[in-house]
């Protein structure tokens, strides 16, 4: 394990931010920290950078405990917080340079490093151009760069995408894969489980400062989330003899479609489907429905990812 | 709501809930308005040492001096028996004028011959000068009239003419002179201060330093850069102000640059120092912001940067020989206007010296504890 967090507990205050939180994190793997706003993601991340004191746990971070060697710690790190965190009266070059600056970088390394984010993370067109004419995009991959700069072998990222639209999302999850491609440990936090599923090999659900649930997205859509379902929706005044006539399947209303569990969807759904017909109902949709890591929140708080942690 | 009333109103909002903006915001004209008051609200405006040189050793010359002594403040008299060690201090600006009482004054006096005092007064302040000259001449004048006529209730008699000599020290100085080593010591107090005070700041309210702190270097390293940057501000500040003054005033100074550099490199360090210690004190980053301003704008009434200290009242006075800039501008003027030597700079360099270790130490802890919180 590149990362060990054990029994790592953190108050503001009366408040348990985090909460005898414990997991690891592989070499070269993506994992991720799911959760609402509040859940103590954040907390987590600045405690593994550096930036904050916990009341007590062991962490190490590629062999180095995190009190004892805490300058090492930072050394092996690339933080990428939710803010850019850009000097907007410099350009991006010269941001970069003063983020080497910090690792104490040669030029040599830093020419190679410059190179190296203007192919995988984009950057090259905009290099000399200043950090207050760049969109939200670029400087998002602007300040990715700065925080990797050094080439660590670990990176982190809190709510890397938060706040893009869909297709800047997208392109950076495909930043964050080359991220992965090229040998790096990353740890991000994120409120989107469509962004944990897509990229992360493995997910810890954190809720009121907890893991609540660890594993492969997979396993835990599998495992908590639920079974697959079929979704029906059909004219509003048919709705109730649709429910009738599909009895066998054990359907339930859900707002104004009819789901049906599904062991085999594909199967079920031709059943479905032929059954209304032949019985004169026509459908507006019909679709497969697989559990999502949302299904798994709720499963295990009761309430949706996108609500604050009270 | 409309976008201008929206801002408005969020500002207000954010600035009555920094309880430190506040503070800052509205001490700093009540302070200037207590220090205006304090300076030019009062009926003695000026304090000055005087020496006296008795050679006469009567009972007139005794109440000369007790005169002298009894003016409510606007003279302190300090004896010398021997002229040479006055002109000594006057040479330092210890004492701003002095008065040379003769053997035979009394004689004269009583003889109804004409009885002179020699004065030689410190030029290298115009203001003092000039307010020191027409203090003793009017002095003397009111002797004469209160104690000399009184006594004596003679019809007609000469009063004590005060001639004045040459002082020893150098040509008379002209204001431009005088004021050139107080401007330049405005980039000690103003640019180092606030500009240190504005790195913190800065990084602070644009959250850069939390890259900063996630990264390997060391809270020392951090403030040593600061320091540098700081001083490079300061120093092209110093280097602008100079040019212009050379180019718009052309006075006549001494420009010993050997000397002035250890001046201006320590009071820069002084005043970085503080900014240092201001950045992490306040609370908020536009706290430490006002709070640097203000406290530069009021410390420059206290060092003697535009006008001589002599003119605060005592107290007043005391508080700004606290002042680490007060040493600062003392030295310049030294250096500039009196050659001085360094020799004679080794009471501010050391004091300034000392004073930059103790705030910049200071610094250092609070950086580091605010750092670790």
């Amino acid at each position: 394990m590149i990362i060990e967090v054990d029994g790592l507990v953190k108050h503001y205050g009366n408040v348990k931010a985090v909460d005898d939180v414990s997991f690891g994190v592989n070499e070269g793997e993506t994992f991720g920290l799911l959760g609402p706003n509040g859940a103590g993601k954040t907390t987590l991340m600045e405690i593994l950078c550096g930036l904050r004191r916990f009341d007590s746990g062991k962490v190490t971070v590629s062999g180095f405990d995190l009190i004892k060697d805490a300058y090492k710690v930072r050394g092996v790190i690339g933080f990428c917080p939710q803010e850019t965190l850009l000097y907007d009266l410099l350009s991006v070059r010269e941001n970069l340079a003063f983020s080497a600056a910090l690792y104490s970088l040669d030029r040599r390394k830093f020419n190679e490093r410059v190179e190296f984010a203007s192919n995988v993370l984009g950057i090259g067109e905009f290099l000399n151009r200043r950090a207050q004419q760049l969109s939200g995009g670029m400087r998002r991959r602007a300040n990715l760069a700065a925080s990797i700069i050094h080439d660590p072998p670990i990176v982190i990222l809190d709510e890397p995408t938060v706040g893009f639209d869909p297709t800047i999302k997208r392109e950076f999850w495909e930043l964050i894969k080359n991220l992965k491609s090229s040998g790096k440990t990353v740890l991000l936090s994120t409120h989107d489980m469509y962004e944990a599923d897509e990229i992360c090999d493995r997910v810890a659900i954190m809720e009121k400062g907890k893991v609540a649930a660890l594993d492969k997205p997979r396993v835990l859509k599998e495992t908590i989330g639920g079974a697959t379902a079929i979704h029906v929706r059909v004219k509003e005044s048919q709705t109730k003899k649709a429910l009738s006539i599909l009895e066998k399947y054990n359907p339930s209303l859900l707002g104004d479609e009819v789901q049906i569990p599904a062991k085999n969807p594909l199967a079920t759904m031709t059943e479905v489907s032929s059954k209304l017909a032949s019985e004169g109902i026509l459908t507006d949709k019909i679709e497969v429905v697989e559990p999502t890591l949302e299904d798994v929140f709720i499963k295990l708080s009761g309430r949706k990812l996108t609500e604050d942690s009270a | 709501m409309n976008s201008i009333i929206g801002i408005a109103v969020k500002d207000t909002k954010t600035f009555f809930r920094e309880k430190g903006t506040i503070f800052w915001t509205i001490a700093f004209p009540i302070m200037i308005l207590l220090l205006f008051t304090a300076i030019f609200g009062r009926d003695i405006p000026f304090n000055a040492n005087i020496g006296v040189v008795d050679n006469d050793h009567s009972l007139i010359s005794a109440s000369i001096i007790t005169g002298l002594n009894s003016t409510k403040g606007v003279f302190t008299v300090k004896n010398f028996t021997d002229k040479t060690e006055a002109l000594k201090e006057l040479n330092t600006s210890s004492v701003r004028a002095v008065i040379t009482i003769p053997k035979n004054f009394t004689l004269n006096l009583t003889m109804t011959m004409p009885a002179h005092v020699m004065m030689a007064i410190d030029e290298t302040n115009p203001d003092v000068a000039r307010l020191v000259g027409d203090g003793v001449k009017t002095f003397f004048t009111e002797f004469y009239k209160q104690y000399y006529h009184t006594a004596y209730n003679a019809t007609y008699i000469e009063p004590i003419v005060v001639n004045e000599e040459k002082a020893v020290v150098h040509e008379k100085i002209g204001y431009k002179e005088n004021i050139v080593p107080g401007m330049l010591t405005y980039p000690l107090l103003f640019s180092s201060m606030v500009v240190a005070t504005g790195a913190i700041v800065f990084e602070r309210e644009k959250g850069t330093l939390k890259k900063i702190r996630a990264s390997p270097v060391r809270p020392i390293n951090v403030l040593l850069g600061k320091t540098l940057a700081a001083l490079v501000q300061t120093s092209i500040s110093i280097l602008i102000m100079a040019a212009l003054a050379v180019v718009l005033l052309a006075p006549k100074l001494n420009w010993n640059v050997p000397l002035l550099v250890p001046i201006f490199f320590l009071g820069s360090m002084n005043g970085i120092a503080l900014g240092l210690i201001i950045s992490c004190i306040g609370r908020a980053p536009q706290e430490a912001s006002n709070a640097a301003t203000t406290i530069a704008i009021v410390l420059q009434f206290f060092t003697g940067m535009y006008f001589p200290i002599e003119y605060l009242p005592v107290y007043m006075q005391q508080i700004g020989r606290l002042i680490p800039m007060t040493y600062a501008a003392q030295a310049l003027r030294d250096i500039m206007i009196r050659n001085a030597t360094p020799g004679d700079l080794l009471m501010p360099i050391g004091t300034l010296a000392a004073t930059a270790a103790i705030f910049y130490a200071i610094g250092v802890v609070l950086y580091r504890r605010w750092v670790e919180k």
